[in-house]
Order: C-alpha cells, then sequence, then structure tokens
C-alpha cells in the first residue's frame, strides 16, 4: 500500500464518491461539495489569468488599447447585478449570440448539410456482399429517418412505409447509443478500480 | 422469480464491483481487435515523416478523463516515437492540466519544449476560439502556457494557419468537438483531423468518417485500448479490456433477466 499521502487523500474521496451506491451519506455529500468547489474554483482561477494575460497585460505592457472593448462588454454581463442596470447585458449577450450563430451557421452549411448529403451519393453496390449492405442501410436508413419527420405532408402508403423503417434505425441507433454509454460507465469504473487497487493499495499491478 | 423481481439494486452493483475487479487482478487475455476507425488513426500517424507538425488538443475535462485521457497518451506516444512534432491546445479550462502532465512527462525523457513541442495552454471562447485558432494560430497564442513568446519558437516558424498542420488530433468531452473542429477548421483549410472522443460521443460522430471528414476515431476507453494493440504497447487501457468486457456480461444478463420478467409479468398486469 502506497505512503503517498495525496493517492490516499484521492482514493478514500473516491470512495465516499461511490458510498451513494449504499446510501446517501454525509461522507458522499461531502466529497460532492469538495467536486463541486474544487471544479468551480478552478474554473474562476483558469479564466482570471486567462483574462489577465489575453487582455489586461497586452493592454497595459503593450499599449493594445483597442483591447478595453472586448473587456467592457465583458464587464457589462456583470450588469445583472447591480439594481436597475440589468438592461445592459442585451448588449454583451446579443453580441454573443450573433457571433456564435454567425460562426456556427458559416461551416455549418457546408460541413454538416453538403458534405453530409453529397455523402451519400454513392454507388450502393460495394466490393463485398458486406460493403453493399453497409451501404443499403445507410441510404436507405438515411431516406428513412428524413421520412419520419414529414409531419406536415399527407401520411400516403409510401411516406408511412419510409417512417416505419426511419422508426427502426432510429431505435437501432438508440440502442447502439446506450450500448456505448454503458460502455463509458464501465471505463470509468474500471480507471477507478485501478486506481484503488493499482496504484493505491498495489494488488493489481500498474503500468 | 420473487428473488429477482425484488432484488436489491446493491447486489447488482456488488456483483458488478466483483467481476469487473476480477479480471484486473487476475487477467483473462482475451484478445483485442482492431476496428477500422482506430486503424484509419493508426495508419495516418504512421504515415507521418519525422519533423511532420501536428496539433493535439486536449478538450477534455476530468469526468470523462478515464475514457478520453489513455487515448491522447497514446496517440502522444506514437507521435513522439515517429519524431513528430507536437502543437498543444486546450479549448476546455481542465483541458490544460491534462496537457500539461503528458508533456511534463515528455520533457522529463529529453523532449525540448519550443523545439519538440509547444504546450500553448487554454484559450477561452469554446467554438469562437477554435475558429481563431484555426485562421491564425500565432495571433490565437501569442504565448505558450509559460508565458513564452511563440513567435520565436523554431516548431511554429511558417505557421500562418490550420493548412499548416499535417494533422488535428482534437480529445474532447464535449464542446468543442468534432462538429466544431470540422465546421470551422477541417473544412476551411482541409487539415486532416481525427477524433479521440467518450464513448458515447462516438455514434454522433460517425457520420464524419463516412463523408470522410474525418480521418479517424477513437471511442473511449476501447478506442485507446485498439491503438495500443495497433502499436504493438499494450497498457493501462489494454489492461482494462478484459475487466470492459465482464462489466458488460452482467450488464448484458441483467438486461435479458429483465426482459424475461417484464414478459412473465405482462399477461398478469393484463388481466388486472
Amino acid at each position: 500500500m502506497t505512503t503517498n499521502w495525496e493517492v490516499w487523500v484521492s482514493a478514500l474521496l473516491t470512495l465516499g464518491a461511490y458510498s451513494i451506491l449504499f446510501s446517501e451519506n454525509k461522507f458522499f455529500q461531502l466529497v460532492e461539495h469538495i467536486f463541486v468547489g474544487v471544479g468551480a474554483g478552478f474554473a474562476v482561477v483558469v479564466n482570471y489569468y486567462s483574462i489577465v494575460n489575453k487582455g489586461i497585460k497586452p493592454m497595459t505592457g503593450k499599449g493594445e488599447w483597442w483591447l478595453i472593448i472586448p473587456l467592457l462588454i465583458g464587464v457589462m454581463l456583470f450588469g445583472r447585478f447591480v439594481k436597475g442596470m440589468a438592461w445592459i447585458t442585451r448588449i454583451p449577450i446579443s453580441l454573443l449570440v450573433g457571433i456564435g450563430v454567425a460562426l456556427a451557421l458559416r461551416g455549418a452549411v457546408q460541413a454538416e448539410l453538403v458534405q453530409q448529403i453529397s455523402a451519400n451519393f454513392i454507388n450502393v453496390v460495394g466490393k463485398t456482399p458486406g460493403a453493399t449492405i453497409n451501404n443499403l442501410v445507410m441510404v436507405v436508413g438515411t431516406i428513412g429517418t428524413i421520412m419520419y419527420f414529414f409531419f406536415t405532408y399527407k401520411q400516403t402508403p409510401i411516406v408511412m412505409a419510409g417512417s416505419a423503417v426511419g422508426k427502426w434505425i432510429m431505435m437501432v441507433a438508440f440502442g447502439a447509443a446506450f450500448g456505448n454509454a454503458v460502455q463509458g460507465r464501465i471505463s470509468l469504473l474500471i480507471s477507478r478500480l485501478q486506481y484503488l487497487f493499482g496504484t493505491w493499495i498495489h494488488l493489481i499491478p500498474t503500468k | 422469480m420473487n428473488v429477482l423481481r425484488n432484488l436489491d439494486r446493491r447486489v447488482i452493483y456488488v456483483l458488478l464491483f466483483l467481476l469487473v475487479l476480477y479480471p484486473l487482478v487476475k487477467p483473462m487475455g482475451l484478445p483485442v481487435s482492431v476496428g477500422p476507425w482506430t486503424q484509419g488513426s493508426f495508419d495516418y500517424i504512421n504515415n507521418l515523416k519525422a519533423g511532420d507538425l501536428v496539433v493535439v488538443s486536449f478538450d477534455y475535462s476530468s469526468g470523462g478523463a478515464p475514457d478520453v485521457d489513455p487515448q491522447a497518451v497514446v496517440v502522444v506516444k506514437h507521435l513522439f516515437k515517429k519524431g513528430v512534432r507536437i502543437v498543444g491546445t486546450a479549448f476546455v479550462d481542465q483541458g490544460v492540466l491534462f496537457a500539461n502532465k503528458v508533456f511534463d512527462a515528455w520533457q522529463k525523457q529529453g523532449k525540448k519544449p519550443g523545439v519538440d513541442f509547444v504546450n500553448l495552454g487554454y484559450l477561452a471562447g469554446g467554438e469562437t476560439a477554435v475558429a481563431a485558432f484555426g485562421n491564425n494560430p500565432l495571433k490565437a497564442f501569442p504565448k505558450d502556457n509559460n508565458g513564452n513568446d511563440t513567435a520565436s519558437m523554431p516548431i511554429m516558424q511558417g505557421v500562418k494557419t490550420a493548412a499548416d498542420f499535417k494533422l488535428i488530433a482534437a480529445f474532447a468531452t464535449g464542446a468543442p468537438g468534432p462538429s466544431e473542429w470540422v465546421r470551422q477548421v477541417v473544412t476551411k483549410y482541409k487539415t486532416p483531423y481525427m477524433a479521440g472522443l467518450v464513448t458515447v460521443m462516438a455514434p454522433g460522430a460517425e457520420p464524419y468518417l463516412q463523408s470522410k471528414q474525418m480521418i479517424g476515431l477513437l471511442a473511449g476507453l476501447r478506442g485507446a485500448a485498439e491503438y495500443e494493440t495497433a502499436l504493438k504497447e499494450p497498457g493501462t487501457a489494454a489492461a482494462g479490456m478484459d475487466a470492459q468486457s465482464m462489466g458488460h456480461v452482467v450488464i448484458i444478463v441483467f438486461v435479458i433477466l429483465g426482459n424475461i420478467l417484464y414478459l412473465l409479468d405482462k399477461p398478469k398486469k393484463a388481466k388486472a
């Protein structure tokens, strides 16, 4: 078993986090509060130095005075905490929303519409039977899933059949997503067990 | 059957705990196959030349680190073994912690900061920051994580836009992730891009592989284990794969049992 006090603290906090599986308890609440506090504190410190190093220092040290504009816009976000000044937050929020949407839209049309649609323009008959099946599933699944969302279109038998295919394709996709979620959660458990039984009590050989 | 119907959930936890722990203590040696997503990433990196410049972005937080950190560790290992130079970035605040850990370890092994690698640190702004980096990396990061001027570093000479990198390998647990990188950098600068993601994000990113907007994808701890296997250097991820399989067996058994009980109880509920 290790004598490193940092590992001991980490291991005990891990046990505290897992203690919720047995029942709600004070130890778990303590760990939960520490986790939230450390996370929030870390974010504040990192972002504080980000503003100082990328905004204030170049402004005061290099004479890049125009940086005062984004800094002031940032300060406006705190207007909501001053009585009667809440309206001023609308200016930075509208800028953030406007820039964010414009930036996302600029790339989205090409990256997520044009290229995704053109990726479906394929020869369905592949080099192997497996590739042909994959191509068929992709093309039929894409068309069916889009047809499922024809809410305002008359539900003819063709649309309903396509919609049914789309529904089953989505069910398979949800199943795959759930399987991946399970895999991810088991990975987290494995990592903690490797830490507890490897790094802490040396039952598992660590690499 | 009533025992199963009234089973305390804590029994499942204990069972899962023990069955996941057992193969960690006594490895079973189940084979790890390398899937096409991982192989695509491995092959691309394996064909890079010594001196090529790539970006490794540490866009993950501690919550998803057990899934993603082993991927970043093994990819950086492969890149350095090939003699490739690395520009490290972080667009998630906690990401810089993992970047520091990885680069500090390599610095101790003789890799020189500013020459073999540079750790640029964290840039706030999410997708906006990714776009700014793609447009002008030096302007987005005028200083590295230790406050050194990036423009004078040998590793950054000749870098004007993201098009000057041979590869972007971004490891993410959320945003910015594949959507942001593809929208802001891959589409505009045509830089080859691979992602390392938490397992839950992988199915959502798969369309980018089929459309060839991404050259490869590592999905969770399994992706890291596959990469370690392809590199023929099994590490912590590969060591966890027996446990991963056992964990899945437990979940599958309980899903089947739950469904059997549901089907057995269905006629009774219908009568009631």
